[in-house]
């Protein structure tokens, strides 16, 4: 078959699932929807596999276009590929995911009505991320931004009858907003600034003639044109990544279902951002001031975000904790210039972070949806496979070497070790400290899920007495006799098929695409300025000889200590949580409360935005517009009307009189522009 | 100011007074008559322009067909003219307005040098034994095939319209045809009915039942 | 010229389709009223002969023929093709309807044939002659078409109101053409254009023509102020011949408008641009803001054809190909629109019941919800709103004023279909959230319901793609024009 047939295959066949479930789920039943999204994932994936292998072993990359939409001033807008490896990565690693997932949502979705809808928005989601990632130029790579958000923001709210949920939804959109402001605002740049194309080849080759170029935004001051298209892009990937501060809606969309957690809020479109700035990496390169600003803001997120996840009791909120703090990672190492080993972790994390949410979703299931930690406990012995799979999850996470997550996320900590860039000094605090906090929270909630005494046992007795939880829903859950469950098959064959790349794929593949030649000529790194990766191409002897150089390093022990740190407290001593909560008051509330972050925002622009929407709608709706535009052109629309309609007699020598009085006009009209001449 | 000259202005004179008549007259034969008189007129312009076979054409077709077509319609509608001309004198100083405006643009359009009407060419005397049949036919039939085929059309186009908006095939009518009675047999008409005797009181309930 | 010159290849569609109308008209007699199913499908297969020639004749150029009275070139092929469609499309949609409404007779078929042989000479025409039969051959067919339902009082007040109106304005017509050719000599399209741009015509009398040629043309399209014919006539007729005036005719008259004023009077721009300026905000103002006293539809969408006037008319007056194209792109796609809005009504229309005011489609959503959805999207695609077709069409007339430095039109031109999305929707919202009314959604004939099923997604895909369309506009437009500027 040719490439670019293939391709278009690959991003069609989730759409047509996605149309098939969409619009005719309802009259071809639950199965034959779920049988035609898995086959087009399917397909997708397969397809993937291929286009990787065939780039890999020396295929050329396709850029092209395949359809013009529509030309306007000579720009043209269109449908095209870029199918090079760092796409063909991408692709693996989403319809990879979106596979398992598929599959997985067979058993956890297997009670809801709306079943095949999920199937269709699941789908669609596919379908938007790989014309995301596919594009080669901003205009679809905008659309495929738009779609994803879209879709995240029908799967978030998909329990459109709970109000968290709507809530959520709404939040995550409206963040969102902000972030997409932000993007659309740097592509117009790019259009207007870099020759008027919106090809990324073009808009590459212009860039390197652009370094120095100043623009006046605000009369008086002038700006680098680089930074400032590089800082508004970074916007959009702060929105759809989840950084600090624009972070806040990804916990609250743990409202959707699990499956989606998996997919969309941990392994694929939250990763967009960070996709994103490596393909723009040759317009990054160009402004130090940028990956400044990428760099404190990814470091922000991955320490502060890391505090968050200790303090949570909610399973997928732990998850989801970890997510931002590991997305923050990635942001850490776009700053340094370390595009690749950002791409390199976002990939890792793509599969264990996958594998922990549905692990925690097959709990959740054990626990007939509920998903308090506090209330589990023990479930090693009813729940194996979900159990072996999580700890290898867990370990993936905090960097345990030869796991996958210890590759990426050493190679992040030794970059930013290696740069020389302004705030390298905080980001290299900030990753270090993180390796301690993230195996504490990943492994505290490891204990507490299946480790310990079965709690679910004693919840239903407590509640009975002294209503002490602050759960209100607590119809879910197990009853004190009820034992959990292992997940039916469709839940736990994802759970494997993850866990084996969660444990391999770092290993395999940091050679190529940390060292060898796997970005070469797609992702652009100025070596002199940033020379983080050079420095660390130095030090590289192979795969093994980190992993055993591994046990000298200080993330190596720090991982330990918080294993065993969590361990202790929550195995061993378990009154020493409960005291540490008592003593560090001031702090533990500001945890809580998620730094006040929410509230603030709430105030500050849900509330400020409200008065003064409230204000326009006083002043500009209703006496402005309402009094004078729209009432008032109702009158003269009224007016009008009714003079036309008196013009509009039915007689016809009126009709004639107009017609001559027209007549009459256009002479006069042309005999004044005659004199005029 | 040459013969024609003058011919031309009483003709023209003529047209346009014959035209206002033709709206303001107050009987409809009247009116009618004005427009033959408009015609005759016109036909009389495109003689001065050697154009006869045009003007005959103009005279037999329109005032010999039409119009007198037009002055049987009149005269058997029974129209009532009055009404028609009811609101005249409202309407009069709009239509007045524009007429006189509409007619003072075209005078200046007209007279203005630009409009340059005196480079018009006079009409050039034809040749001795020209015959305008002849060169119309000509034309007609050669550069103007299309239009003229056009033209058939146009009429029969005209007739299929005509006959469709007033023929009617009307259910009710009764109509005799001689050939359907001619060739008529008793057997069409009389039918005999062979049937048994009724004893009496049955042939009475029976009176009662069809009185119910 | 002999005999042995004449070229019949290019009107060939015009000989056979004229050839068919009379056979038709023949066989039509001895059919009795059961069978006139018959004359319906052999019109339909008339149409389908005359496509297949259109198409097998199809050259990127012009030909001449008829003493160069006759023109074949890709606009006019392209535009035949639109005709047939639209025609057929008619025919379909009101075959139920005309049953219903006593119209269904041999005439119904013979005069619409007529009436598109007048269009597609219209079409096809390169003199001032040809042109006005064209339009007269039309003219006369549609006023008995109006007529056809004798009983009806409207209809014979609207056939008579279109006539002595339309009479009024073929007058003008005439007269403009006249004073054209005085000043050229000429009435043939390439000789008056090639006099008037090498400035041998007098210019006084070429510009005073063309303010009558104008107002003529305007009367045809329905402009204002020569736009009082429409609401009347579209209200008056049964639905069905207001479909038969509404959609076909529209393509035949924007080409004849193209042909006189791009062809004939292309070096005059600047003397009829500004007339047009005019009369295109005038259409878009007065056919939107009336539009939304309207409680009829069928008024309502007379209303509406003005504005789409209007905006045709912008696209004309830039003078440009680029507006030219834009104008047969967005008269092709508006009769596409048309013939989806008026198909629902003729869908909801039965036997003593015409489905045409606001109330009558309310609630369709909920009797069926397929019908709402098609009638949806053509309200969304004739108020302009994206992806579908309509938007690209306005889309492309407004560029074209910009790329002439009209923004000012432009921006007028947003501002009014804003103030017409409003009728629009209002449509929208009967059908989505108005209880319904106890009037039965009628049953349909599948072909019926499959081509009007395919003409509303039409616009839809259109809107998606519509490079499709465009190009083939843009390439007939380049091909028709750039020859006649080198003859």
């Amino acid at each position: 078959m040719e490439m670019k047939s293939l391709y278009l295959l690959i991003a069609l066949a989730p759409l047509l699932g996605s149309a098939l479930a969409g619009l005719f789920g309802w009259a071809i039943g639950r199965r034959a929807a779920h049988v035609a999204t898995i086959a087009g994932v399917m397909v997708s994936a397969i397809g993937s596999a291929y286009t990787l292998n065939y780039l890999l072993n020396g295929g050329e990359p396709f850029n092209g276009n395949i359809y013009t939409w529509l030309t306007v001033n000579g720009i043209e807008y269109s449908v095209g590929f870029l199918v090079d490896n760092l796409t063909a990565m991408m692709m693996v690693v989403v319809t990879s995911v979106s596979l398992m997932v598929h599959i997985y949502t067979i058993g956890y979705m297997s009670e809801d009505p709306g079943y095949q809808r999920f199937f269709s928005y699941i789908s669609l989601f596919t379908f938007s991320m790989l014309m995301l990632v596919m594009s080669n130029n901003f205009v679809q790579l905008f659309f495929g931004w738009e779609a994803v958000g879209l879709v995240s923001y029908l799967l978030i709210g998909f329990w459109f009858k709970k109000p968290t949920a709507i809530f959520a939804n709404l939040k995550a959109f409206l963040v969102n907003r902000v972030g997409d402001f932000g993007f659309a605002l740097g592509i117009g740049m790019v259009l207007y600034h870099f020759g008027g194309s919106l090809n990324y080849t073009d808009v590459f080759a212009a860039a390197p003639a652009l370094k120095d170029a100043t623009i006046e935004l605000i009369p008086g001051s002038t700006w680098s044109l680089m930074t400032v298209t590089c800082i508004l892009l970074f916007i959009g990937a702060m929105g759809k990544s989840a950084q600090f501060p624009l972070h806040v809606w990804l916990p609250d969309s743990m409202e959707g279902p699990t499956p989606i957690s998996a997919l969309i809020h941990a392994a694929t479109m939250v990763t967009a951002g960070i996709f994103m700035v490596s393909r723009m990496s040759p317009l990054f390169e160009l402004s130090d001031t940028a990956l400044s600003v990428v760099l404190v803001a990814g470091s922000i997120t991955a320490l502060f975000m890391g505090f968050l996840g200790i303090v949570q009791n909610d399973i997928k909120r732990v998850v989801a904790y970890s997510t931002l703090s590991q997305l923050g990672y990635m942001t850490v190492a776009l700053g340094v210039s370390a595009y690749n080993v950002a791409v390199f972790h976002l990939m890792t994390h793509a599969f264990f972070k996958a594998l922990l949410f549905l692990a925690a979703g097959s709990v959740i299931i054990g626990m007939h949806h509920d998903q308090d930690m506090r209330n589990m406990g023990g479930l090693r012995k009813y729940m194996p496979i979900t159990w072996i799979t999580s700890l290898i999850g867990s370990l993936a996470l905090i960097g345990t070497p030869f796991f996958a997550g210890f590759y990426s996320k050493d190679s992040i900590i030794e970059a930013v070790h290696a740069s020389n860039l302004a705030g390298s000094g905080f980001a290299y605090f900030a990753v270090v400290a993180g390796v301690f906090i993230t195996a504490f929270y990943s492994f505290r909630l490891y204990f507490l899920v299946f480790h310990g005494e079965e709690r679910w046992m004693k919840v239903q007795h407590d509640d009975h007495h002294h209503d002490a939880h602050d759960d209100h829903d607590h119809h879910h859950g197990l009853g004190p006799n009820d034992k959990p469950h292992e997940s039916p098959w469709v839940v736990t064959l994802p759970l494997v098929l993850l866990a084996i790349p969660s444990v391999f794929v770092g290993y395999i593949a940091i050679e190529p695409m940390l060292y060898g030649d796997f970005f070469k000529g797609i992702i652009y790194i100025d070596h002199e300025a940033h020379p983080a990766m050079a420095t660390m191409a130095e030090h590289f002897h192979g795969a093994a000889a980190m992993t055993a150089h591994a046990l000298q390093t200080l993330p190596f022990w720090l991982a330990l200590a918080g294993v065993v740190t969590a361990w202790f407290f929550y195995m061993k001593a378990p009154q020493i949580p409960a005291a540490i909560k008592r003593m560090s008051g001031p702090i533990y509330t500001l945890l809580e409360n998620k730094y006040y972050l929410d509230d603030i925002y709430f105030a500050l622009f849900a509330k400020g935005s409200r008065l003064l929407g409230m204000g326009f709608w006083k002043v500009g709706d209703q006496a402005l517009i309402d009094g004078l535009l729209v009432n008032g052109s109702a009158k003269l629309v009224g007016l009008f009307s009714r003079v036309t309609r008196k013009l509009q007699s039915g007689f016809i020598y009126s009709y004639a009189t107009a017609m001559i009085i027209g007549v009459l006009g256009l002479m006069t009209l042309w005999l004044s522009g005659v004199i005029a001449r | 100011m040459s013969f024609q000259e003058v011919v031309f202005y009483v003709l023209s004179a003529i047209v346009l007074y014959s035209g206002l008549r033709v709206v303001t007259a107050k009987n409809p034969v009247h009116a009618a008559l004005f427009l033959v008189l408009a015609f005759f007129s016109a036909a009389g312009h495109w003689l001065l322009m050697q154009a006869e076979f045009l003007a005959i054409a103009l005279v037999l077709v329109y005032v010999g067909a039409v119009m007198v077509l037009f002055l049987f319609v009149v005269m058997m509608l029974d129209i009532n003219f009055e009404k028609l001309h009811e609101g005249f004198w409202r309407h009069l100083p709009l239509a007045g307005t524009v007429a006189v405006i509409m007619i003072v643009e075209m005078v200046m359009v007209l007279l203005s040098p630009s409009a340059d009407l005196s480079s018009m060419n006079e009409i050039a005397p034809l040749a001795e034994g020209m015959s305008n049949v002849r060169e119309l036919g000509l034309q007609i039939y050669t550069t103007y095939l299309l239009p003229f085929e056009l033209a058939a059309v146009l009429l029969l186009l005209a007739i299929v319209a005509a006959i469709a908006l007033t023929m009617r095939k009307r259910k009710d009518t009764k109509y005799i045809d001689p050939a359907v009675q001619v060739r008529v047999q008793r057997a069409d008409r009389v039918r005999v009915l062979k049937m048994d005797a009724e004893p009496r009181a049955n042939a009475d309930t029976d009176n009662n039942e069809s009185a119910a | 010229m002999s005999w042995a010159d004449l070229n019949l290849m290019p009107a060939l569609p015009e000989i056979f389709l004229l050839t068919a109308l009379s056979v038709i008209l023949v066989l039509d007699l001895f059919l009795s009223d059961a069978k006139r199913g018959i004359t319906y499908g052999l019109t339909l297969l008339t149409l389908l002969g005359c496509a297949v020639l259109t198409l097998t004749t199809w050259v990127p150029y012009p030909e001449t023929t008829f003493s160069g009275m006759f023109v074949d070139d890709p606009v006019s092929d392209l535009a035949k093709i639109g005709l047939y469609i639209a025609v057929a499309v008619t025919l379909v949609y009101t075959r139920q309807y005309a049953d219903n409404h006593g119209i269904f007779k041999g005439e119904y078929y013979t005069l619409t044939l007529f009436s598109l042989l007048g269009m597609m000479v219209m079409v096809s025409s390169s003199h001032f002659l040809t042109l006005y039969i064209g339009l007269e051959l039309l003219s006369l067919a549609l006023y008995a078409l109006i007529a056809l339902k004798r009983d009806s009082t409207p209809a014979l007040e609207a056939a008579m109101k279109y006539f002595v109106l339309g009479a009024l304005a073929s007058g003008m017509l005439l007269y403009g053409m006249s004073m054209l050719y005085g000043a050229t000599g000429s009435l043939f399209l390439v000789e008056v254009a090639n006099d008037i741009a090498s400035g041998q015509a007098n210019s006084m009398l070429v510009v005073f023509g063309i303010v009558f040629v104008v107002a003529g043309l305007a009367f045809k399209l329905g402009a204002v102020p020569f736009h009082m014919w429409v609401p009347d006539v579209y209200h008056g007729s049964p639905t069905a011949i207001t479909l038969m005036i509404g959609a076909a005719p529209k393509i035949a008259a924007m080409v004849f408008v193209w042909r006189i004023l791009a062809q004939g009077l292309g070096a005059a721009v600047a003397d009829w641009q500004m007339m047009l300026v005019v009369l295109a905000v005038l259409s878009m103002a007065l056919g939107n803001i009336t539009a939304i006293a309207q409680t009829n539809l069928k008024r309502m969408f007379a209303y509406s054809t003005v504005s789409h006037m209007g905006f045709l008319l912008v696209g004309i007056l830039a003078g440009t190909e680029a507006g030219y194209t834009a104008a047969l792109f967005y008269i092709l796609v508006y009769v596409l629109m048309s013939l989806a809005g008026f198909g629902i009504l003729l869908l909801l229309s039965r036997a003593g019941f015409d489905c045409e005011t606001l109330d009558d489609l309310k609630g369709l959503n909920q009797k069926n919800s397929w019908y709402a959805l098609l009638m949806l999207f053509a309200m969304f695609s004739m108020a302009g709103i994206p992806p579908l077709a309509g938007f690209y069409a306005k889309f492309a007339v407004l560029k074209a004023a910009v790329d002439v430095g009209l923004v000012w039109l432009a921006v007028v031109g947003v501002v009014f279909s804003l103030v017409g999305a409003f009728y629009y929707l209002r449509v929208v919202k009967c059908m989505y959230f108005d209880e319904p009314n106890d009037e039965p959604v009628p049953a349909a004939r599948p072909d019926m319901k499959l081509v009007l099923s395919l003409n509303a997604v039409a616009l839809l895909v259109l809107g998606v793609v519509p490079d499709s369309l465009l190009t083939l506009c843009v390439d007939a437009m380049k091909q028709s024009l750039s020859v006649v500027a080198g003859a």
